[in-house]
């Protein structure tokens, strides 16, 4: 068992006043079988009316609004989470990819109808011929699926470059494609359009990442973010997570928030404005480990 | 058909006056409504048929043109989208009704009822449980792949558990003369108010025929549709508040939403009028917040919030979705239902029918393939030549092609796309429908029909509308049937078969009503658009005064010999808010040119004018039928390319007429407006418009540091339209302090400062919620203040010791332009502030570098 406190902020600063907004948050946890959450809090400011339901994917969503003039919006979720160490090694056998690709077309049933949701294209999700070729020469005929994913994962790390910035929420996979460049949250939607292009099921998973110290040097807080990775379905096991931007197995660092088809079904924070002017926003996230012997008196920096 | 066939039907008209159906030939590849495939009338046709013959052709023509006229003067339209001209393109409706027997009527109602009902119980399980799914009665990726599946609605339990309120489905009759639907309209069903204006018109048209055919009436379907909308209500059942929610003006079918809106007796409101506050939503009215029950509404899903629904809808309201999962408010028909017009789906409602309801669809579709189903692609191809090929999914944006229409190489292309992404695509297999007697130019020709059914919820069942709207293709050859490409429409009779019930929702005459008057509630969003309407008209009016003073002198002046004309140059160019050039060294008529015509000026002429018209026609349904028309004069007065001749008089000429016109808008709006919130909030446009103009007037005159020669003084008195009540007072003796005076202080004098300030006092005193506060507010502590500087002025000092420092009478009216500029912020800060657009944010891309490596 490892145990975090995690605190995740949100601010938006307008030039404008802003006479109202209306808010929608994933920034409550969802409950998994690994995930035990304690203390939830989410804090807003100014203070707003909320309504909680859980949303399609069954994530935990948060509906807010304010209707009184601010410059101002801040949103801080924290809580503890025990994360129990995955059930099965990630080196499982698994079948060859064509024959799950076939089990989940036509009319499936129970387990494989629902991991059908993740099949098609979504909102963010798209793909042409080219990256449907690109995917092929990793999922050649009769490769065990686990073989494949951690192959096209594998050529996602190398071939592309990660460039903090060089896109935005509403850059689309074949510009990521051709630009070779990209964040996380592309390289997720990329892995997805590929699995998707060759029948599989994959869903966008959004949380955050438990970074290690480089040695020798203190823990520097505030320098997590929010981050993303893809889950495949795989028959008979379930989902299995794989994280193409660091290309690693989503094991004991990796904290689930929320999935979906894509950022879309699962994005933070989004919200509709009157007003306001140019804004600018701030993100921060501090993951800090509890158990560590040091990390428990590690100071935590304001975020003002 | 022979002269012989017909004579049954001409039996009572003269020998020398023709029947107006003699020369009527249906084609022999298509079902004809009237005519049997032997040429014979129907029994049903045969009693319209006669008693059309006795009135004759003539005098059916002599009736019909005033029944347009009728059409014309309601100002029936049906907008055509990418069209230019196409917005308010006038309604087409034919003289000669549709005819439906009372038996094959039942028969078509039991098969509209029993798939309105399907429809509904479906999309209760789909954003349910989904067992279609689970019991493998429709392919996941119908549902999962479409873009019409709202996910954010699954779990929303919608008043009664009833997705489905209104429904409409069109149909025709297939080759052999059965009835077949072609398309179910399921989520915003348009029609049943043109079918009513067509029952309307064509019941006064024809008056007689429509007593004696015992027509079934339509009246009673809108009871029932009134009578479903407050019981849907989720509170107030007693009297919930129901609003009717428009995309606005520029819909295809805005005129239906405002005629129902006024029919049914709901407020019209558009996406901007409401706001969701702790999951309630409420109509934003200048006296506040009011809590709305049921939107009846005629606007896509989609569109519907943009918070969790299409991002980028300016149309929508944000929260709406959550309003609706807390069950605060019913939405008709429900967010989601948009589902059911899904073309992949046809093909299986069938089965849907059978697993929901346990019974076999009674009434046919056009039979229709889902590519994406491995029987069906192979079927398809091997018949590509002959069908209708459609997206799957309506979001796609592609047309429906009739494979017919393609040449070799256009089928090749078509068929490689199909196969290349078959579940993208849906055929369907065409059929002949059927023809009716339309009046083309004085003679009756056949047209595709197709006929708009309209059913309404009641109780567990629905309710069907006993005829109404049908319509007909722009040709004979042509099938497509559709408004969008041409076409029209006719009524459609259903015979009763028995007495009728005359149940009318309009009010009898002779019976009481409740009086009413001004003073209403006013929607913040119409009063913001009013605001604005007379802040634009004043601009513009401005404008054309200070070059109508430019041009009249440039007649038989130039720049160089009159001294006056670079004042009055410099006034209009303070008015168009550009940084001011060298007026001395020429270039004058350019810069008049560049103010009138330049389409890109922010202040200038052509962008006022066609703000105008903009605001104008948000507000189209507070405006009378005169105000329109003026308002479209303008327009034709003056658009860039009548006027720019580069003739000083043509340009005159059409200056002096613009004048006119504003001075005719200004009149109605004193007239004929009733003095409630709409014409004050007109008014406080227009004056604050006014106060700034007449400052800025001053600025570039009276401020000016050298003393001003007589000539120029008249100009400034004919630009303020004060030179007769100057004259009149002073004679010719021509004073700056006089003139200030006139201008600024003269609480008599419409065109002063002050008059506008104590108009403004006036307004403000009566806006909602002012009544209640015991201190001044702080516009009416700004009004009381520049309004009593005003009244203490000294412009004879003011006017002298601008000479020495500069300040004085520029320091006075400076401070008055920032103090109007500030009212407008407070007014519309107050009541107006929820009319602005609403915006999407969002995350900032989130990002973590890679650090761990496998």
């Amino acid at each position: 068992m490892a145990v975090f406190r995690i605190r995740h902020l949100t601010r938006y600063r307008y030039q404008e006043p802003v006479t109202v907004c209306h808010n929608l948050a994933h920034l409550i946890p969802r409950d998994t079988p690994r995930h035990t959450w304690t203390q939830i809090d989410l804090d807003i400011t100014p203070d707003a009316p909320r309504s909680m339901r859980n949303d399609y994917f069954g994530n935990r969503m948060t509906v807010f609004g304010i209707d009184e003039p601010h410059r101002e919006l801040q949103v801080v979720s924290r809580c503890m989470v025990d994360l129990a160490p995955p059930l099965m090694s990630s080196l499982f056998p698994t079948g060859p990819w064509e024959s799950v690709g076939k089990m989940l077309s036509g009319r499936p049933q129970g387990e494989l109808l629902a991991a059908c949701e993740f099949r098609f294209r979504s909102p963010q999700i798209n793909w042409n011929s080219d990256i449907y070729n690109w995917t092929m020469q990793s999922f050649t005929p009769s490769r065990p699926l686990a073989d494949a994913v951690l192959d096209l994962s594998s050529r996602i790390y190398k071939e592309f470059k990660f460039v903090s910035g060089s896109t935005n929420i509403s850059t689309r996979v074949d510009e990521v494609f051709q630009r070779r460049t990209g964040v996380c949250q592309d390289f997720a939607h990329l892995a997805i359009a590929c699995f998707r292009s060759v029948g599989l099921a994959a869903r966008y998973v959004s949380g955050y990442l438990v970074t290690a110290p480089p040695p020798g040097q203190q823990r520097l807080i505030g320098a997590d973010a929010s981050h993303a990775w893809v889950s495949v379905y795989v028959p008979e096991y379930g989902w299995m997570d794989i994280d193409p931007t660091n290309h690693v197995w989503p094991l004991e660092r990796h904290i689930t928030v929320a999935w979906g088809r894509d950022f879309s079904d699962v994005s933070p924070l989004r919200g509709v404005i009157l007003g306001g002017g140019k804004h600018e926003v701030t993100v921060g996230v501090d993951v800090i480990p509890l158990d560590g012997d040091d990390d428990t008196n590690a100071p935590v920096v304001p975020l003002n | 058909m022979t002269t012989d066939q017909l004579s049954a039907v001409n039996s009572s008209a003269s020998p020398n006056q023709r029947g107006l159906f003699t020369d009527y030939t249906p084609q022999a590849t298509a079902p004809d409504d009237m005519l049997d495939a032997n040429g014979q009338v129907r029994p049903h046709w045969r009693q319209i048929v006669q008693l059309l013959n006795d009135i004759g052709p003539a005098e059916l023509e002599k009736r019909w043109a005033t029944a347009r006229q009728l059409i014309h003067e309601n100002g029936v339209t049906y907008n055509v989208y990418g069209d230019p001209a196409g917005m308010d393109r006038p309604w087409v409706l034919d003289a000669l009704p549709l005819v439906y027997s009372a038996e094959e009527w039942k028969n078509l109602c039991d098969g509209l009822v029993q798939r309105a009902r399907v429809l509904d119980l479906a999309l209760a399980d789909l954003y349910g449980p989904q067992h279609l799914l689970k019991d493998s009665v429709i392919p996941p990726e119908i549902i999962y792949a479409n873009p019409a599946f709202l996910r954010p609605l699954r779990g929303a339990r919608p008043s009664g558990d009833r997705w489905l309120h209104m429904a409409a489905a069109d149909v025709g009759r297939n080759g052999d003369g059965g009835f077949c639907i072609l398309a179910d309209r399921t989520q915003a069903p348009s029609g049943t108010g043109y079918a009513l204006e067509n029952r309307i018109v064509v019941s006064r048209a024809i008056p007689d025929i429509f007593r004696d055919c015992r027509v079934s009436r339509l009246a009673t379907f809108f009871r029932s549709m009134r009578h479903l909308l407050q019981v849907v209500a989720p509170h107030n059942k007693e009297n919930p508040r129901i609003v009717l929610l428009t995309p606005g003006p520029y819909n295809e079918t805005y005129f239906e939403h405002a005629y129902l809106a006024r029919y049914l007796g709901y407020t019209l409101v558009e996406g901007a009028d409401l706001t969701v506050r702790d999951s309630r939503v409420y109509m934003k009215m200048l006296g506040g917040l009011q809590q709305v029950d049921v939107i009846f509404r005629r606007q896509d899903d989609n569109y519907c919030d943009p918070l969790e629904l299409m991002p980028d809808s300016s149309l929508g309201i944000p929260g709406l979705v959550q309003a609706v999962h807390a069950g605060h408010v019913t939405v008709v028909n429900a967010l989601g239902s948009g589902l059911m017009e899904t073309p992949a789906l046809e093909m299986f409602i069938p089965h849907i029918c059978k697993y929901l309801l346990g019974e076999d669809l009674k009434l046919p579709a056009v039979r229709s393939y889902w590519c994406g189903d491995q029987d069906s692609i192979e079927f398809v191809l091997a018949n590509f030549n002959k069908l209708l090929i459609k997206p799957a999914f309506y979001a796609s944006g592609e047309s429906p092609v009739s494979t017919e229409s393609l040449s070799a190489t256009q089928m090749e292309q078509l068929r490689a796309k199909v196969r290349a992404n078959p579940s993208q695509y849906v055929a369907e297999e065409q059929i002949p429908l059927s023809t009716a007697p339309v009046m083309i130019d004085g003679h009756v020709e056949p047209r595709h029909i197709a006929f708009r059914a309209h059913m309404v919820a009641a109780g567990d069942s629905y309710t069907v509308m006993p005829g109404g709207l049908a319509r007909f293709s722009i040709s004979a050859e042509s099938m497509i049937v559709s408004m969008q490409r041409g076409g029209g429409s006719k009524d459609t009779w259903v015979l009763s078969g028995g007495p009728v019930d005359s149940f009318s929702m309009l009010t009898p005459p002779g019976a009481p009503m409740g009086v009413s008057r001004a003073g209403g509630d006013l929607s913040s969003r119409v009063a913001d658009n009013l605001y604005w309407l007379g802040r634009y008209v004043e601009r513009a009016e401005a404008i054309v005064r200070l070059a109508r003073g430019i041009v009249s002198r440039l007649v038989d002046q130039n720049f160089e010999s009159s001294p006056e004309l670079p004042t009055i140059l410099g006034a209009l160019v303070g008015q168009a808010k550009l940084s001011s050039p060298d007026l001395k060294s020429g270039g004058g008529e350019e810069l008049l040119n560049h103010i009138l015509f330049d389409s890109d000026l922010p202040y200038g002429m052509q962008i006022t004018l066609s703000s105008i018209y903009r605001t104008a026609s948000l507000v189209r349904d507070r405006m009378s039928i005169d105000t329109w028309r003026i308002l479209n004069r303008l327009d034709a007065d003056f658009s860039a390319s009548n006027a720019q001749s580069g003739q000083l008089s043509e340009l005159l000429a059409s200056l002096d007429k613009l004048i006119v016109t504003f001075a005719a808008f200004g009149g109605l709006a004193m007239e004929s407006m009733t003095r409630g919130l709409a014409w004050r909030f007109l008014d406080i446009g227009r004056r604050i418009e006014r106060g700034v103009n007449i400052v800025q007037l001053c600025l570039s005159t009276l401020c000016s540091p050298q003393a001003l020669p007589p000539t120029t003084m008249e100009a400034i008195l004919e630009v303020a339209d004060s030179a007769i009540t100057y004259r009149r007072r002073y004679m010719t003796s021509l004073q700056t302090p006089l003139l200030a005076d006139l201008l600024l202080a003269d609480e008599t004098n419409p065109r002063a400062l002050a008059f506008q300030l104590v108009r403004l006092q006036e307004h403000v005193a009566l806006l909602p919620g002012n009544h209640l506060e015991v201190q001044l507010t702080p516009v009416e502590q700004i009004l009381l203040r520049r309004l009593t500087e005003l009244r203490l002025a000294d412009f004879g000092q003011l006017t002298v010791i601008q000479h020495t420092d500069g300040s004085g009478l520029r320091q006075l009216v400076n401070m008055v332009m920032a103090d109007l500029f500030k009212l407008s912020d407070l007014i519309s800060q107050k009541y107006l502030s929820h009319a602005a657009q609403s915006r999407q944010i969002g995350p900032s891309t989130i990002s973590i570098p890679p650090k761990e490596r496998l």
